[in-house]
């Protein structure tokens, strides 16, 4: 298989005489013939495994990728970490940022076909004869120097509202839940692309190497009517060491951290050694970069079992960041309680986090819902912007709120005097940011008097992503990874950065 | 809109059959003067056949001409100018084949010196049409006693001496924009010769408007998906790279449109130099292929390059550093929280890369101010984290001379208010976090009793 013929340099080099042995013609044709997808794999991913950390032992790498990783950062970052607080299910922007009381006026009024124009509903309200508008039954008042509108469902979001950059005028493509957010995760409607915490850790790498660089944690204390599923923090094409690590929601978030009795750290670390070895032989046999990927989880997970425990231990924590975070934050696994863990996290400069909250998929009988949603979130997501500040974490943490689209003006089923529905919207939604180098006090973007259309500065979901990685260091325009002869990004090949929103 | 589009398509041929006419008529004319002289009478035999391919070409020209017309692209007047001269012409030429014709010659005798007369005429025409048409394709100053005398501009040596419209917008409009936004031209109703033209705008309002991003029209069309039907330069020419639209967009949005201005006299021109550097091919320290603005304002001090190995052996001794930024670089270094490293084992290392850290996080390592005096060399330092560490009124005293520092994390250590009263001398010093301190606890009693 060698292209070198020269004799001396074949003797004299037994390493290439062992490559020789196992490349031979018969062993070459059962791998190919075997596994000509591992073989793929290999010449895809192969040497991609360099950590950020390395970059410079390796000046002159042939390797494309390692060029787009060296190019990193590509701007000045402005923030260092990211917390992502996702709103499952599609918050409703009427009840919560967006305010319209013009909307009073025409309260059980079919929506004018002239607002609507064409746009199409799903199969759960296409067939109303009638689309009824309905006002919200929450009250809007001003809060904070910037004067802003905020929802009396959010009292505590309201304290914090001049640290916060509330963004009016998201849209999207998608009108289902799956796609939608699937769509906001990875940048692409269809299952398979990586998720954007996977794009950070393959882009910036990690800041500790105890502790995963990406990690996923999801309210127990939320209704589970629309599933969350792994890919929506996997690593689609990505080596597999960026996807996202989930925490369990309860009392142990890592499970098997402690040794079980009569076998100590030393025997775990042999034990991890000669599996290493193992995993070493078979990727010396087979090429398969996923192998490194294995042998890199081993590790990490080796390393956790001292990391972790620190990390999520909240007895530590003084009554008062209890409550600060509220009445759910003592019982592990609830929203509040994961908002206290995140910020642990972020402390110990975890890049990545995200929290999951379901449950805002209010088809019918939304006051009620939504006010529920509300109460279990509020007050800890305020606490943690209010947390994060103190302790300085703001100054490079970027915090997220928002869901995966928005919801319809007129009430799905029957609008009575104190309840109604409202159906997926995708064409306006309200998202907010706050924190590293976004503006505070700050509202961009405008909706129409129904709430409909969008009138003043759309943000394309991929200009949402756009800004994020902006935000990080990365143009989002230079982060590829080359797959199936196809450079793939984030944003696909849309998405700017809303400069507009940048402080 | 067919039929318009094959008018198109034909009239698009109209440069290329024109130059049939010009050449032929000339030659014609030529012959017909040269056969006064003895030498070259036979060639008179010539001029009918020269003639009458001048003419066919000539009516040929016309007719493409008329389809090109039809487009709309071109100024009016000089339109009118030019179609008229071509009519005028391709007549004329039709009246000379006419009377150089045998079969006329022998109806009425003309005299020569008539066909001479009509000759000259001809040749006139043939001029003045030509010029017309030149007009309409490249513009109006394309030959003229301007561009014979106007002397180029000098290139600035410096980016900061450079005049923002003049040299730097300008050409690249004048290179992406004005084949088809000129004064003769002027596709949508916009020409690009001036910044008051610009300014004017065209069929959609004003091209720019100056300090609004939003409201200038040029700058939308520019950064538009590639894809949409507004988006400029149109019919799939080049689009302006990122560099390009970024110097417009600071032109716009920062220097107000302004003409006749050294980037130097603008404010916050610092952020527009590297870029404006980069346009104009000045940059010494490259920032390479641009593809961001410089949003902050780059430290110059900031030592460009370094040895890459000196951050390596930081990191063998157990400190985490993060590349901020390659050119300069920028990093930001943080000691893992009770790491049991001493400062003092690291000077070594951190001294060489002190003017390159720019965030710093030392937190809960048990520091006091007297392990900070490395602190100091850290002129260039933005961002600081120091808290959880018994660290006292000290500090202030490594902190004073720190011209870049906006940030100091001073929560859970022992400091007092007069440490932020020394700290507030220095004045780029813009958040202090101070909480769970002795320093916080005054300060609250200091606003109750103000409120009592």
């Amino acid at each position: 298989m060698s292209h070198h013929h020269d004799p001396e340099f074949r003797s004299e080099s037994p390493g290439l005489n062992e490559f020789n042995k196992k490349l031979d013609r018969r062993n070459f044709l059962v791998k190919t013939s075997l596994g000509l997808g591992a073989l793929a794999a290999g010449s895809l991913l192969h040497g991609k495994t360099c950590s950020r950390q390395t970059i410079s032992e390796s000046e002159t790498s042939p390797d494309p990728e390692e060029d787009i990783l060296k190019a990193i950062p590509h701007l000045i970052p402005k923030a260092k970490r990211v917390v992502y607080l996702f709103m499952s299910g599609g918050p409703s922007q009427f009840e919560t940022f967006d305010y319209k009381p013009e909307l009073m006026r025409f309260a059980g009024k079919d929506l004018p076909n002239s607002v609507r124009n064409g746009q199409r509903l799903t199969g759960m309200s296409a067939s109303q004869s009638i689309l009824p508008m309905a006002p919200s039954f929450a009250k809007f008042n001003k809060h904070g120097q910037s004067q802003t509108w905020v929802s009396e469902l959010l009292p505590h979001t309201a304290q914090v509202v001049d640290e916060l950059c509330i963004v009016k005028s998201l849209y999207t493509e998608a009108i289902n839940h799956d796609p939608a957010i699937t769509f906001f995760q990875t940048g692409n409607q269809l299952p398979g692309r990586p998720s954007i915490g996977s794009w950070i850790s393959y882009g910036l790498g990690s800041d500790n190497a105890n502790l995963p660089t990406f990690i996923v944690l999801v309210s127990k204390n939320a209704p589970k009517d629309q599933p969350l599923y792994a890919r929506l923090w996997g690593n689609g094409f990505l080596p597999s060491r960026h996807q996202g690590v989930q925490f369990r929601s309860g009392k142990d978030p890592v499970l098997f951290l402690n040794d079980p009795e009569g076998y100590d750290g030393p025997s775990r670390k042999e034990m991890l050694e000669y599996l290493s070895k193992l995993n070493r032989l078979q990727n010396d046999a087979y090429h398969d970069p996923e192998i490194e990927n294995r042998i890199a989880q081993y590790e990490m997970a080796f390393r956790m079992q001292t990391s972790v425990p620190g990390a999520v231990d909240v007895s530590d924590e003084p009554e008062e960041v209890f409550d600060l975070y509220g009445p759910g934050s003592r019982d592990p696994g609830s929203y509040a309680a994961n908002c206290i863990l995140a910020r642990r996290l972020l402390e110990k400069d975890v890049k990545f986090v995200q929290l999951y909250h379901q449950g805002w998929d209010q088809h019918g009988g939304l006051p009620r819902g939504i006010s529920r949603q509300c109460k279990d979130t509020d007050q800890a997501t305020a606490a943690l912007i209010t947390d994060l500040k103190r302790r300085g974490l703001l100054e490079d943490t970027l915090v997220i709120w928002g869901g995966e689209f928005g919801r319809t003006v007129y009430s799905q089923g029957k609008l009575t005097s104190d309840d109604y529905g409202r159906d997926h919207h995708p064409r306006c939604f309200t998202m907010w940011m706050a924190g590293a180098g976004i503006k505070s006090g700050f509202s961009f973007g405008e909706t129409d008097d129904f709430g409909y259309n969008i009138i003043k500065h759309p943000v394309h979901v991929h200009d949402f992503q756009a800004t994020l990685m902006y935000l990080m260091g990365i143009d989002h325009e230079r982060l590829v990874y080359r797959l199936q002869g196809r450079r793939f990004r984030l944003t696909d090949v849309h998405g700017k950065v809303i400069r507009e929103i940048l402080a | 809109m067919i039929l318009l589009d094959i008018f198109t398509f034909f009239g698009r041929f109209h440069p290329l059959i024109v130059h049939l006419p010009i050449g032929f008529i000339l030659l014609a004319i030529i012959f017909a003067s040269l056969s006064h002289y003895k030498r070259y009478v036979f060639l008179s035999r010539a001029v009918p056949f020269t003639l009458l391919i001048g003419f066919v070409s000539a009516v040929t020209a016309s007719m493409l001409g008329y389809m090109l017309s039809l487009t709309g692209d071109y100024d009016g007047l000089t339109l009118k100018n030019h179609m008229l001269g071509a009519i005028s012409l391709t007549l004329l030429t039709g009246i000379l084949l006419g009377i150089e014709t045998s079969v006329f010659k022998k109806l009425i005798s003309i005299p020569r010196r008539m066909f001479s007369v009509l000759s000259i005429a001809a040749f006139l025409l043939v001029v003045y049409t030509g010029h017309q048409g030149a007009n309409l394709t490249h513009g109006k100053d394309y030959i003229s006693m301007e561009t014979l005398f106007r002397r180029p501009r000098e290139k600035p040596l410096k980016a900061e001496d450079a005049m923002i419209f003049e040299d730097v917008v300008h050409p690249i409009l004048e290179d992406r924009c004005m084949q088809c936004h000129q004064r003769s031209k002027r596709k949508g109703q916009l020409s690009m010769e001036s910044l008051a033209s610009i300014l004017k705008g065209g069929k959609h309002g004003p091209a720019v408007v100056p300090g609004s991003l939003a409201e200038s029209e040029l700058f939308r069309r520019i950064t538009l998906d590639a894809g949409h039907e507004d988006f400029m330069p149109a019919e799939g020419k080049t689009p302006l790279t990122k560099s390009q639209t970024e110097i417009i967009r600071w032109w716009i949005e920062k220097a107000m449109a302004v003409e006749q201005k050294k980037i130097s006299e603008i404010t916050g021109h610092q952020h527009a130099v590297p870029l404006v550097a980069f346009l104009l091919g000045l940059d010494s320290h490259s920032i390479g292929d641009v593809q961001g603005f410089a949003e902050h304002e780059i430290n110059a001090n900031i030592p460009s390059g370094i040895d890459m190995d000196l951050v390596e052996n930081l990191r063998m001794k157990g400190m985490t550093v993060r590349v901020m930024f390659h050119k300069p670089v920028m990093l930001d270094v943080t000691l893992p929280s009770r790491s049991g490293i001493k400062i003092q084992d690291l000077t070594n290392e951190l001294k060489p890369l002190a003017m390159n850290i720019v965030w710093l996080n030392l937190s809960d390592n048990g520091l006091t101010e007297r392990d900070l005096a490395i602190l100091k060399d850290m002129a260039n330092l933005q961002k600081l984290r120091l808290e959880k560490n018994p660290i006292s009124d000290g500090i202030s005293d490594y902190l004073a001379g720190l011209k870049y520092l906006e940030a100091v994390n001073l929560n859970e250590t022992k400091i007092t208010n007069s440490c932020l009263d020394s700290l507030q001398q220095n004045h780029a010093i813009k958040r202090i976090y101070v909480w769970r301190t002795e320093a916080a606890r005054s300060l609250l009693q200091r606003q109750e009793n103000q409120s009592l």
